[in-house]
């Protein structure tokens, strides 16, 4: 035999074993879970009441708020997860309100001791309180948790910056995303630097010509967004320059929101037959955005392109450039991408 | 030759078999554990990130960097429940979604349905040709309204590929997702799959999310509102293999940067990639695993940093076969589709310019995916004979079959933890009870049946005989249990 038997009988019934202990894992954390619902639900219940008058803003006396400040133990734990998650959906009053009860049981405080916890769920959850409570004062230690070692609390700290809002922690958050091995996921730096206000224009302006990819396009799609026209000359040189394809439609893209008569050209430029077809067809969408008569001719021609949806992109475009544009169709009546694009804009007209 | 003579000559021949192959069967029986013990081990890992990651999620609602998605829904013969499938795509949490059906030459009333139901009228639109196809379009539709981003393409018969290369061509936003007319989304699935993309926007060439099977649950309006088990002991048993599949393997190999398989009832790609590439190959049977082979040679040849990821959270729930017959021609096609790719890619097999791909992930397939049928075949021939012609020892034969089996129980209960902890889909006990038993029920007919469909399928294809789609019957969904 190739295999003795006692090794058999040893590794049967090690993964027999093994087998049963996964059985009880099952059910272990099923029970688990179960239960820690049960008692977070019966711990909650006598302050349900309290905090849902908090919450919707009916506390005017603060009776209510002041009664959630009461609970200890582990009501108030349960009790104060309750009210971070609140704090996600209330503003104004009630979030103050919230907030302060948050600060008499130590919440705040102890948020930014936790910072600083072995746990990443720990430092992660402590910067999203910090947030959710609009501590300004923590921006620095917020800013500095940007370059923890775990992505959930990058993720979190960069999300809390977002909502305190002082644009001082633009800089840092672009700058995180390109951080070699500690990179910020780009979509959490966006949003949060979407809240930050108009003090950030020059940051965006540096940040499209970080040596990152992913820096320079989310730079880029926030100046286009926020409309930042300080960022066009950057804008400009993406387009034209820059090496990878996402960066220049997402350029395209912006400089079609906050353009002037002068992008027409470069926008046209960049719809030639020698580029990307991606590229062609955001420029062109973008020459209807920035809705330049000048744009024009160039569209007129490419009414004519081998690719049917550029031709209903040219369309659509002079479409929207008032009676230039739609004068500038005549003619081209029995092109498909014109009637197409006509069509559209009756159906969506006659719906309106 | 006497009876005797034959019983003597055909010992002597068991004999020899069991000791020619014993030493090869023991390697390969502890290669496919231990790679199955790391995948678990990969997994775990994995899992245990997405956990930290879920506990701390700060709420993301796809606001900015949200790329738009097109929902690519190939419909034949879908007349049951194509209009409740796509209202329920319209419906989904996300900025900014289409949805384009490919009405794939139907002989029923599918497009009649999506006509009535939203009002449609023919456009005179041209459909780009960035991905060659056959057949001949016959006409394009949108909604009366005007505002319901839906856009239907009707066209000679021409199989599910084409269909989904017409759809890629009729498609205006910068991702695709495959999705088959007959699978229900998560309503947040759009924006779990889209993370990856929105996170790393310019890396990010496509991401498949996790499939669960639909049986049993109910469903209303194109939604589940109470996830149950199926009713019968075959879909059971395939929801098993799909924790397995999705909640280990794909997770695992995510983990490990070697993903090369994305599953055909819900995976979303870069558009600008997959027209690239060429799209969908209409020739090949396995053409999900095809086209994400495709990526990869593509782009590391041409030397590209790009990602592609699992997302585990359950995106899509389908109906899986409930009959014999249909999961035997699944198994098969299924079967052959993995041969004939990866035969297709042979090339890649220990490549350093394919990294992780070419010296993990492929021949793990070949030899793990592919062969493992054929030597559990051969097992399941011999161990019956040797018994019986007294070759070997009962008790020892008992012990290596309950040793192998009891293995295969483990694995899914591995893949049932992490579901339970992360997941947590079913309500009822009766499920965790009924899930157990599957996995050991899986192991007494099921798996020897599919062994033999699955070499059905590649033996067919080493025969070069044409394969034919069979039908999945569709019970359809309902407002009761589908």
């Amino acid at each position: 035999m190739i295999v003795g038997a006692a090794l058999l009988v040893g590794a049967t019934v090690v993964i027999l074993g093994a087998c049963v202990l996964l059985i009880i894992a099952v059910v272990a954390v099923r029970a688990r879970r179960h239960s820690r619902n049960q008692r977070d639900e019966m711990l909650l219940s006598p302050l349900r009441q309290p905090l849902i008058t908090v919450a919707a803003g009916e506390d005017d006396d603060g009776t209510a708020a002041e009664e959630l400040t009461w609970a200890t133990g582990v009501s108030r734990t349960v009790l104060d997860r309750n009210i971070a998650e609140m704090l996600t959906k209330v503003r104004g009053v009630p979030a103050e309100q919230l907030v302060h009860v948050l600060e008499v049981h130590g919440a705040v405080d102890a948020a930014v001791d936790d910072l600083t916890s072995r746990s990443t769920v720990k430092r992660a959850r402590a910067a999203q309180l910090l947030g959710l409570a609009r501590a300004e004062r923590t921006v620095p230690l917020l800013v500095e948790a940007l370059g923890d070692e775990s992505v959930e609390v990058r993720n979190s700290a960069a999300y809390a910056l977002g909502l305190i809002g002082d644009p001082v922690a633009a800089g840092p958050v672009l700058a995180a995303i390109g951080a070699p091995e500690r990179g910020l996921p780009a979509a959490t730096a966006a949003e949060a630097l979407q809240s930050m206000g108009v003090g950030i224009s020059g940051v965006l302006r540096d940040g499209m010509a970080d040596p990152n990819a992913r820096t320079r396009m989310v730079a880029a799609h926030l100046s286009g967004e926020r409309s930042f026209t300080r960022g066009l000359p950057e804008l400009r040189r993406l387009l034209d320059f820059d090496p990878d394809l996402t960066v220049r439609e997402t350029s395209a893209v912006a400089i079609g929101r906050l353009g002037r008569g002068e992008d027409v050209g470069i926008l046209v430029s960049h719809t030639a037959s020698s580029e990307p077809l991606a590229l062609r067809r955001a420029c062109v969408v973008a020459l209807g955005e920035l809705g330049e008569t000048e744009a024009i001719p160039a569209l007129v021609l490419l009414l004519g392109d081998a690719d049917p949806r550029l031709a209903e992109l040219a369309a659509t475009a002079l479409l929207t450039m008032g009676p230039d544009g739609r004068h500038a169709l005549a003619g081209h009546d029995d092109e498909p991408a014109v009637r197409t694009a006509r069509l559209l804009a009756s159906l969506q007209k006659a719906s309106a | 030759m006497s009876w005797d003579g034959f019983v003597e000559g055909l010992r002597s021949f068991v004999v020899w078999s069991m000791d020619a192959t014993a030493v090869p069967i023991i390697i390969y029986f502890i290669l496919i554990n231990t790679s199955l013990l790391l995948l678990i081990v990969l997994a775990y890992l994995e899992f245990r990130a997405q956990q930290r990651r879920r506990s701390t999620a700060v709420s993301w609602q796809g606001a900015g960097l949200a790329p738009g998605v097109s929902l690519l829904v190939p419909a034949y013969n879908e007349e049951a429940g194509i209009v409740m499938a796509v209202k329920s795509f319209l419906t989904l949490r996300y900025p900014r979604h289409e949805v384009v059906v490919v009405d794939d030459g139907s002989s029923d009333q599918t497009f009649a349905r999506l006509a009535e139901a939203f009002d449609l009228v023919q456009v005179p639109r041209e459909l780009p040709h960035e991905i060659p196809v056959r057949a001949t379009v016959l006409g394009i539709y949108v909604p009366r309204d005007g505002r319901t981003r839906l856009v239907v393409v009707r066209k000679e018969n021409s199989g599910r590929s084409e269909a989904i290369n017409v759809a890629i061509n009729a498609a205006s936003e910068p991702l695709v997702a495959m999705i088959d007319g007959d699978s229900i989304l998560e309503p947040d699935g759009l924006l779990h799959v889209t993370r990856p993309f929105a996170d790393d926007p310019t890396r990010m060439v496509a991401t498949g999310g996790a499939i669960r099977p639909v049986n049993g649950s109910r469903v209303v309006s194109g939604r589940i509102v109470r996830v149950e088990m199926p009713q019968t002991w075959l879909p059971r048993i395939q929801l098993v293999e799909y924790l397995r599949a999705f909640l280990l393997g794909r997770t695992g190999w995510s983990r490990l940067g070697g993903l090369i398989l994305i599953s055909g009832a819900f995976g979303l790609f870069r558009r600008d990639v997959v027209v690239e590439v060429g799209g969908l190959d209409p020739d090949s049977i396995g053409e999900d695993f095809e086209l994400v082979m495709r990526i990869h040679k593509r782009l590391r040849d041409e030397g590209r940093d790009y990602a592609i990821e699992f997302v585990p959270e359950p995106v899509s729930w389908t109906e899986v076969p409930v009959t014999a017959k249909v999961l035997r021609n699944q198994r098969r096609r299924w079967h052959r589709g993995l041969w004939e790719t990866l035969w297709a890619y042979r090339t890649m097999l220990f490549r350093r310019k394919y990294g992780r791909v070419g010296w993990l992930a492929l021949p793990y397939y070949w030899l793990f995916e592919l062969i493992a049928p054929l030597l559990e075949l051969f097992g399941i021939l011999i161990v019956p004979l040797a018994l019986a012609l007294g070759v070997v020892n009962v008790p020892y034969a008992i012990l290596f079959l309950v040793l192998a089996y009891g293995y295969a129980v483990l694995v899914t209960l591995s893949a049932m933890v992490v579901d339970e902890w992360a997941f947590h889909k079913h309500d009822r006990w009766r499920a965790v009870w009924q899930t157990i038993a599957a996995s050991v029920l899986e192991n007494i007919g099921y798996r020897q049946a599919t062994v033999w469909w699955r070499l059905e399928g590649w033996w067919s294809s080493l025969r070069g005989k044409k394969h034919v789609w069979g039908v999945m019957t569709r019970t359809g969904f309902d407002e009761d249990a589908a």
